[in-house]
């Protein structure tokens, strides 16, 4: 624990001085599971097509011809499968990256994922742990209708024993999946496809950002907005139309909703007095949920109104463009909580 | 098949008096004592959840104590172990103490999990024993994990040559289970070293084994479709059951490759605790009782003097003494051992937590964190805090 | 959108409220800030403002008739909104589900639905009630009723301009802004704030501050005692049916018998003042004139048995300036030595270190003289639960007629304040002639 802590690699992507330099998402999280690869024999990547397809999108492009077929495995499309396997040998001390084309496809390895993975340590009192990262594709936006458009962390933030890792631009997802594959227990780490072409500034050399602690994205004084993963863009956009109504809203990346940053939100809701939670999940039971409790049970004297939270809507994701995109928590229903939470509807 | 004697002697498998191994008679023994502390063990198991002592489920291995015995015999220590829920004989055999055992299943900090996982999750890391997995066919792709794992050691990790083979235990019940099938893929797929082993009882719970699958009369048919090596083994000879299982586990072994058994056995008692047995004779059941696995190694090993009926330490009886003591105390330990602190609620969710948690079953995440200081364990080490 | 009416919550316990009159009648022009109704509350009976100009529309509680805090009481059409359209609709929500509390003319934009965003109404948040049967409650933020308490804002007294009226940040800060808190000020205004007036530590009033002008000028922050005096003399000057009642008082012997003792006692380093001999003959007075010493106490009028005369002391400006009543307790009882030492003292330790609460409690009846300024004819409001004050001028020499002949004396005016429901005029005169006994003829003061 104390290890992991005090790293000395843990730092802020925005602290690391150096040259710019821009790389895609996806470049992103190859670059910290190749590193970490490189750095520890016991690291393997193994899902469909992550081997020589070049991965179905792309995230382990030429990582096969580093590391070989014995560390980058192709499976059958067959998630109970290879993710029982994969837990299984993460049981005995290696340390499987799976890769899950999509989230959605997870619901058919259930089972191991959430009956096996999470529960291990405790069931055997201590004695197994299950150090292993599961990635893939989360999240509505692409047109692909609702079976494939699942935001996974409405169900799975529900399980203890689970670290849940969203992140919402390129540096974060290199630097918290680095720290996944380090991490001793289970984490699920979830990238939207939506993100993963998105060039961005990811700071040359080595850093890990620890688990549980978000990033204020924008200071403002007037209304918290929490949010975790892609959505956090959107936020990032509300708040600059909010700002030229006058409205100052400070924006707080969770990165992580387990473990949940709370003290870092309570701050700032002390501070705002007014809080809107963005989740792309479902709204019904949600990680979104989750937090707009934990801020009126520790804000409940701060607090100006009650918590909003902006989900995606509460039915099964459309197909249609038009319709996908006003099901998503948007700019627009960003704007729209927050001007009711600060009473300027 | 061929059977293979540790000492080189072969011959053809048989399920009637077998010739002995050229084992040390402590060794023979020391398995019929095995065949007996389980036995003795699951008799008081059933009488403990009788008096409430133990809670939940709780299947006991009566019958059957010649397949746990005699597989885990014929492999290396080192080699894992994985079983479903029926599982205190493996345990047992694979070197867990009695007390551990039952106090587990008492739910006592003095079990093997600390009283967290309870009858169908027995856990013993160094005994190389990984569960104990209560959902049906669950633990065969973790199984397959583990002998990934230990492939993965020898030849990635220390670039050397297979070296260790895992035994997956399962019952007939689990064969029509999704991941099983895709389990055997995947090892057949990537050459896995891993034996499936069905202890084929006939009925997964009460469904007999011709009402619940196909090809019921060979199973090792669906082994032959993932292209693993097949064997059916008479699982009510320990004996048989060494042989047969040294020779596969050797070639699984040597060729890093899985295989698959139909194990045929019986279960003398019911599915669980809360079984009547209705949808089986009685008749059935005096049958496979007069064919039992304990009774069957004792003739063998009366007829080459390795033991005595009574008498002496190597008797029959004195080896029953023994095990009841055993038992006996394993009870008695497990009574007075100490209920789990409340601390240990909060333990053993992540093995890095983190300094500012606030995200899992945690008091602080309920109660905020003035509480969390109460939650320290016992032994001062800070908990998941 | 028009505007809806609602009866007004006028008092910290009203609960219901009677339309007295009706000022405008319906289609007459309003205007923000204009009256149009007197409401009798449980305590009095106050004026009504409306807060948007427009048209009445309906009004839809006759005068005489009493309802609940929140109901609606009438219809006002906003520019361009049709007066028979908006009677016509207005009938129909005669009992609505969310009584609004009329909010500030700052958001006069006023009674729109509590607002939901689209996010939340899709999960079926809609028909859910946000009332509930027995009429509203006080609805405040968390985050306002916890600044409220901070800065010592009686929550109850602020208009919540949030959905169905609730209390928010911006009214608390609003209020703030009204109140004053000025750091500054903040020393001696927590000395002063426990003594100014009166005793009472209830909450403090905001008194609806009146649209600023759009001049040039600097604000000073209201301290702890102002605020009470403002609440306290608002709460007396409009809820005591006050009237006034003015004699003259000869002083010539008074004076000359000042000076003849205070020559006297001046090596004992005792010096009468003029009020002393006022506040011993205001309580000798109470004697034959129990009204005086009695306060109302709603169904009853309490007389009280012990005499005690506060004096009003105005605090020096570098103290926060101000004014407190020191009490002198069984005045009636006192000699004039012991009352003129009494009042040094209670003046020094208000001047100084400042009065206790046992110091300024259970005055009966109050004394303000501003004679010692020059003035010479002044009213004053009452001090509650008082019945009555007096309010001292100077002694000046004028002519005066005295047997028919233009001589000059010395005279001095004093003017009570009086409490009408406790004291009617003729018993006024009655206690200003016995007053007059007393000062006129001096030694029955001293005797």
């Amino acid at each position: 624990m104390t290890a992991v802590l005090h790293n000395p690699l843990f730092r802020e992507p925005s602290t690391i001085s150096g040259a710019t330099r821009e790389i895609e998402f996806r470049d992103a999280i190859r670059e910290a599971m190749s590193e970490e690869m490189r750095r520890d024999k016991r690291v393997f990547l193994i899902g469909e097509e992550v081997a020589q397809y070049d991965g179905a999108y792309k995230v382990s492009k030429g990582m096969l011809a580093e590391f070989g077929e014995r560390r980058i495995i192709d499976t059958p499309i067959s998630e109970s499968g290879f993710a029982g396997m994969a837990i299984g040998a993460a049981a005995m001390g290696l340390r499987p990256i799976v890769e899950f084309m999509s989230w959605s496809f997870s619901l058919v390895a259930a089972d191991p994922i959430l009956n096996n993975a999470p529960k291990m340590l405790y069931m055997s009192g201590g004695q197994l742990g299950c150090p292993i990262v599961f990635r893939g594709n989360d999240g509505a936006g692409g047109q692909l209708g609702s079976t494939h458009s699942w935001a996974v962390e409405g169900l799975y933030s529900n399980v203890p024993g689970v670290k849940i890792v969203i992140p919402s631009c390129a540096a974060d997802a290199k630097g918290l999946m680095k720290t996944a594959i380090r991490d001793d227990d289970p984490v699920f780490f979830l990238e939207s496809e939506r993100l993963l072409s998105i060039k961005e500034h990811v700071p040359e050399g080595e850093y890990l950002i620890p688990f549980g602690h978000a990033a204020v994205r924008r200071t403002g004084t007037q209304c918290t907005i929490c949010s975790w993963g892609r959505p956090v863009n959107f936020c990032m956009e509300a708040a600059e139309i909010l700002a030229k109504e006058g409205i100052d809203c400070e924006v707080i990346d969770l990165r992580t909703v387990r473990p949940l940053d709370l003290p870092t939100v309570i701050a700032s809701v002390k501070k705002t007095n007014c809080a809107v939670v963005v989740d792309q999940s479902w709204s019904f039971a949600s990680p979104g949920a989750e937090l707009a409790s934990q801020i009126h049970r520790h804000c409940f004297d701060d607090l100006d109104n009650f918590v909003y939270r902006v989900h995606s809507d509460d039915v099964p994701t459309p197909y249609s463009s038009k319709l996908e995109q006003e099901y998503l928590p948007n700019v627009r229903k960003i704007c729209e909580a927050v001007r009711a939470a600060t009473y300027r509807a | 098949m061929a059977t293979t004697t540790p000492s080189g002697s072969s011959g053809a498998p048989s399920s009637g008096a077998r010739k002995l191994p050229s084992l040390p008679p402590d060794t023979l023994k020391n398995w019929l004592r095995q065949m007996h502390l389980i036995r003795e063990f699951e008799v008081r198991c059933m009488q403990s959840y009788q008096e409430k002592k133990i809670g939940g489920f709780c299947h006991v291995y009566i019958g059957q104590e010649a397949v746990a015995v005699g597989c885990t015999h014929a492999v290396r220590h080192e080699d894992p172990i994985i079983t479903a829920y029926r599982d205190h004989g493996h345990a047992l055999a694979r070197g867990m103490t009695s007390r551990a055992c039952m106090a587990e299943m008492y739910g006592k900090v003095g079990g093997c999990a600390k009283g967290k996982g309870g009858s169908m999750h027995m856990f013993d890391r160094p005994n190389n024993l990984y569960g104990g997995h209560g959902i049906v066919g669950a633990q065969t792709p973790l199984g397959t994990g583990l002998a990934f794992a230990t492939k993965y050691e020898d030849e990635v990790l220390n670039g050397g040559k297979n070296k260790r083979v895992t035994l997956c235990f399962l019952g007939d019940g689990a064969v029509n289970q999704g991941a099983f099938y895709e389990t055997m893929n995947l090892a057949g797929l990537f050459d896995i070293p891993v034996i499936f082993i069905v202890e084929n009882n006939g009925y997964s719970m009460g469904t007999s084994i011709n009402r619940g699958t196909t090809m019921s009369h060979d199973l090792t048919i669906k082994g032959r479709a993932h292209g693993l090596k097949e064997a059916t083994m008479d699982g009510m000879d320990v004996l048989a059951v060494y042989h047969d299982m040294y020779e596969l586990a050797e070639w699984c072994r040597a060729n890093s490759r899985p295989a698959f058994v139909d194990m045929k056995c019986y279960r003398y008692k019911g599915h669980s605790m809360s079984d009547p047995r209705k949808y089986r004779t009685r008749e059935e059941e005096e049958r496979h009782e007069l064919n039992d696995p304990i009774g069957k190694f004792e003739r063998v090993l009366l007829d080459h003097g390795v033991i005595t009926l009574e008498g002496g330490d190597d008797s029959i009886k004195e080896i029953m003494k023994s095990t009841r003591e055993e038992v006996r105390d394993a009870i008695q330990f497990s009574n007075e051992s100490p209920e789990p602190p409340m601390s240990d609620l909060y333990t053993d969710v992540f093995l890095e937590p983190w300094s500012r948690f606030t995200g899992s079953s945690l008091p602080e995440f309920m109660g905020g964190a003035e509480n969390a200081c109460r939650f320290h364990s016992t032994d001062g080490k800070e908990g998941l805090v | 959108m028009p505007i809806e009416i609602t009866m007004p919550r006028l008092s910290d316990t009203m609960e219901a409220g009677t339309v007295i009159k009706w000022n405008v009648k319906e289609g007459d022009f309003v205007k923000s800030g204009s009256v149009v109704a007197d409401i009798e509350t449980d305590k009095a009976t106050m004026e009504m403002q409306c807060f948007d100009d427009g048209r009445m529309a309906a009004i839809l509680v006759e005068a005489g008739k009493q309802v609940k805090v929140g109901t609606p009481i009438a219809l006002v059409a906003l520019e361009g909104e049709d007066l028979a359209a908006v009677k016509a609709g207005g009938s129909a929500t005669k009992v609505p589900t969310a009584p609004v509390v009329v909010p500030p003319a700052a958001t006069s934009s006023a009674a729109r639905p509590a607002t939901v965003t689209q996010t939340e109404t899709r999960h079926g948040m809609e028909g859910f009630p946000t009332e509930g049967e027995d009429g509203p409650r006080m609805r405040v933020s968390p985050v306002a009723r916890r600044m409220a308490e901070d800065h010592g804002i009686d929550i109850r007294l602020v208009r919540g301009s949030g959905p169905g009226g609730r209390v928010i940040k911006r009214d608390v800060e609003q209020a703030i802004e009204n109140k004053s808190a000025s750091q500054a000020s903040a020393k001696s205004s927590t000395i002063a704030s426990s003594q100014a007036l009166s005793v009472s530590t209830g909450g403090v009033q905001t008194p609806s501050a009146p649209l600023a002008l759009a001049l040039p000028g600097r604000d000073v922050a209201l301290t702890g005692m102002r605020q009470t005096i403002a609440r306290r003399l608002v709460e007396s000057k409009t809820t005591i049916p006050h009237y006034q009642v003015t004699m003259k008082f000869d002083m010539d012997r008074l004076i000359d018998l000042r000076a003849n003792y205070n020559e006297k006692l001046k090596s004992s380093g005792v010096k009468l003042s003029v009020n002393d001999f006022l506040v011993r003959a205001c309580a000798l007075a109470m004697a034959e004139h129990p009204y005086f010493n009695a306060s109302f106490a709603g169904d009853h009028v309490r007389i009280h048995e012990v005499v005690n005369i506060g004096v009003a002391i105005s605090l020096p400006e570098e103290k926060g300036g101000g004014l407190v009543v020191g009490v002198i307790k069984d005045a009636d009882h006192k000699s004039l030595r012991q009352i003129s030492a009494d009042t040094k003292t209670l003046a020094e330790k208000a001047r100084t270190k400042g009065l206790s609460v046992q110091d300024m409690s259970d005055a009966t009846f109050t004394i303000s003289n501003l004679g010692m300024f020059g003035v010479e004819h002044f009213t004053a409001i009452i001090n509650p639960p008082n019945s009555a004050i007096l309010a001292c001028g100077a002694a000046v020499q004028q002519p005066v007629v005295r047997d028919g002949q233009l001589v000059v004396g010395t005279q001095m005016q004093a003017t009570l304040s009086l409490d009408h429901r406790v004291i009617d005029g003729a018993m006024a005169a009655q206690y200003l002639a016995s007053l007059k006994e007393f000062i006129e003829e001096p030694e029955t003061l001293v005797v």
